[in-house]
């Protein structure tokens, strides 16, 4: 009886503990995620910015972000973690609560994954960081390599 | 029993349907939301090297070949005495634990005297991102014992030091070049702008009780996240070869010549003209070998406006000029992360490819000091994962080793 209450009690702690850390939450990327992210979008313009704990632009590109977020609701911005390691896996989720993004939606490779999720993305990137793809409303995209400038993020993301 | 099991079932639905309610709130919030998924973390708490990011090898003056990695901050390692079909036990470095930076293009380094003296170097994180020391440990007993381990950066700072490389002398003179931000350090501290990372070298040796780390800058504005290459040419000078940043943020690679004369101000020469503009992280450096005739050869890669892809070329004057460089593998399925070494006039290159599922390994020979290659040939396939692949040497034989992430540890002669 007592260890039936105590299992109730433990559920729906943990149930509402996950419900408040919805948004900090990553989904695990795969090509069935990418379809989905990628209709969900359809019909406005959007980023998918891809980034990783050992890439230090990466987290200036981030802050831009953390930036326009605090200035625009809603913000068309989906984040990919690329380290593919589940070693970093706190790291990971410590940066996103630094940079306070986690209103935005999260992927992250699966550990040893790293290629075969880019190469779903994107056959001709190299894995170089940070990436940012711009998506038309049309689904139509180009990447760029690199960090990008705050004027561009903002220009495509806000005006 | 019953009533409880169903009062159970009755705060699961109430709960879900809560979750729920805040799910759809979250959904609502940001539409982009989806469906709460959290890979856990794995807990590789096995010791093998299967488990391990990166592999490091190394043949010792003896014909043993070296094998190092490291896990939950402990370096491991074995040797073969049959080019690496056979390997002894795996041993513990016998330092106190620490983290050890091992994925990708950072790993831990090994190399020999002929005293049977070993020696290591990596970089440990240190408490605030993207700072690192470099760290030295030296057994002179062929691994039996280590010295306690020490910090090679002199700065203090907590700051980047890290994605060291290092080579000794069979005597035991060590040379550790890192990439080192203590400049950028200072110059952010007084407001002031600044790219990239330094190039330091550190000289030590145990055998002649040089314990103490000597500090030297030798460049300024370095990519901070590619690895350095280096060689010593036939006059026992230090080549050091790696990704400089140009201009606004063109990443080519560089290489300088150490000469013997310290009073010498090194003189960098811009080996790659690829024009890569990227203010990021590359994460590909390059590999340099150089012959008995003197001649440095060395691959490289960019994805540049003017140059994409692997390139080799060599050089008879250290840098200078250059030969035409050649495109080394298929760039369309992603040739990348190429090594090479030399042996006499032989040339051998590896690099691997990515179909979408499988890395691929390459490997193309020049017999004619890199005037022509011979046709490229596959040597293995990994399903799960590719470390970078590197050449090793012993005597007039090339060897690749090859980590295959959760897969084995490859060593094959060429």
């Amino acid at each position: 009886m007592i260890s039936i209450k105590k299992l109730s009690i433990a559920f729906l702690i943990c149930c509402c503990c996950c419900a408040n850390g919805a948004h900090a939450s990553s989904i695990a990327f795969s090509e069935e995620q990418l379809f989905i992210v990628k209709k969900q979008n359809m019909g406005k313009q959007w980023l998918m910015l891809l980034w990783s704990v050992d890439c230090p632009p990466c987290f200036k590109e981030l802050a831009i972000i953390q930036k326009l977020q605090s200035q625009h609701d809603n913000l068309a911005v989906v984040v990919i973690n690329t380290d593919a390691d589940d070693d970093i896996t706190k790291e990971r989720i410590d940066i996103i609560k630094k940079f306070e993004l986690g209103k935005l939606s999260h992927y992250h490779f699966i550990d040893g994954q790293s290629d075969q999720s880019r190469y779903i993305i994107d056959s001709n990137w190299y894995g170089e960081l940070p990436r940012s793809y711009f998506f038309e409303s049309n689904g139509e995209f180009h990447g760029k390599s690199g960090l990008v400038d705050e004027v561009i993020l903002t220009h495509w993301l806000v005006l | 029993m019953l009533i409880m099991i169903r009062t159970l079932l009755q705060v699961i639905t109430i709960t879900s349907l809560m979750l729920t309610a805040t799910l759809t709130a979250a959904v609502e919030h940001n539409h982009q939301a989806m469906a709460l998924k959290e890979v856990q973390a794995g807990n590789c708490e096995k010791t093998e090297i299967t488990c391990a990011k990166t592999v490091t090898t190394a043949f010792s003056p003896n014909g043993d070949l070296w094998r190092l990695w490291t896990l939950n901050s402990i370096l491991y390692f074995q040797m073969s005495a049959d080019n690496g079909l056979t390997f002894s036990t795996r041993r513990s470095v016998g330092i106190d634990k620490e983290k050890i930076s091992a994925r990708n293009e950072n790993r831990p380094k090994i190399a020999f005297d002929k005293y049977q003296g070993v020696y290591l170097s990596w970089a440990t994180p240190r408490e605030k991102k993207y700072t690192a020391d470099v760290r030295f440990a030296y057994s002179n007993d062929y691994g039996k014992t280590f010295t306690k381990a020490i910090t090679v950066n002199n700065d203090n700072l907590l700051t980047g030091h890290s994605f060291n490389e290092m080579l000794v002398t069979d005597d035991g003179d060590i040379s550790i070049v890192w990439l080192d931000s203590r400049l950028a350090y200072q110059l952010r501290k007084e407001g002031k702008q600044t790219n990239g990372s330094a190039l330091y070298i550190g000289k030590a040796n145990y055998r002649k009780n040089q314990t103490t780390f000597s500090n030297q800058p030798l460049a300024n504005n370095t990519c901070v996240c590619c690895r350095i290459a280096m060689d010593f040419n036939n006059n026992n000078e230090l080549a050091v070869f790696w990704r400089h940043i140009y201009g606004d943020n063109i990443r080519e690679f560089a290489l300088l010549t150490l000469s013997q004369d310290e009073n010498a101000q090194p003189l960098p020469y811009q080996v790659s003209h690829d024009h890569w503009q990227i203010n990021g992280c590359p994460h590909q450096g390059g590999a340099i070998s150089i012959n008995d005739n003197n001649r440095y050869h060395m691959v490289w890669f960019n994805q540049g406006d003017l140059g994409k892809g692997i390139f080799y070329a060599s050089s008879s004057d250290q840098g200078k000029t250059l030969t035409q460089p050649i495109s080394v593998g298929v760039q369309s399925a992603q040739a990348a992360y190429p090594h090479l070494n030399t042996n006499g006039n032989k040339i051998d290159i590896v690099w691997t490819q990515f179909t979408g599922t499988e890395h691929e390994l390459w490997h193309q020979r020049s017999n004619d000091n890199g005037k022509s290659f011979s046709a490229a040939e596959l040597l293995a396939i990994s399903s799960k994962g590719s470390d970078r692949p590197f050449i090793i040497k012993k005597g007039n034989v090339s060897y690749v080793s090859w980590h295959r992430l959760k897969q084995g540890h490859l060593v094959q002669a060429l």
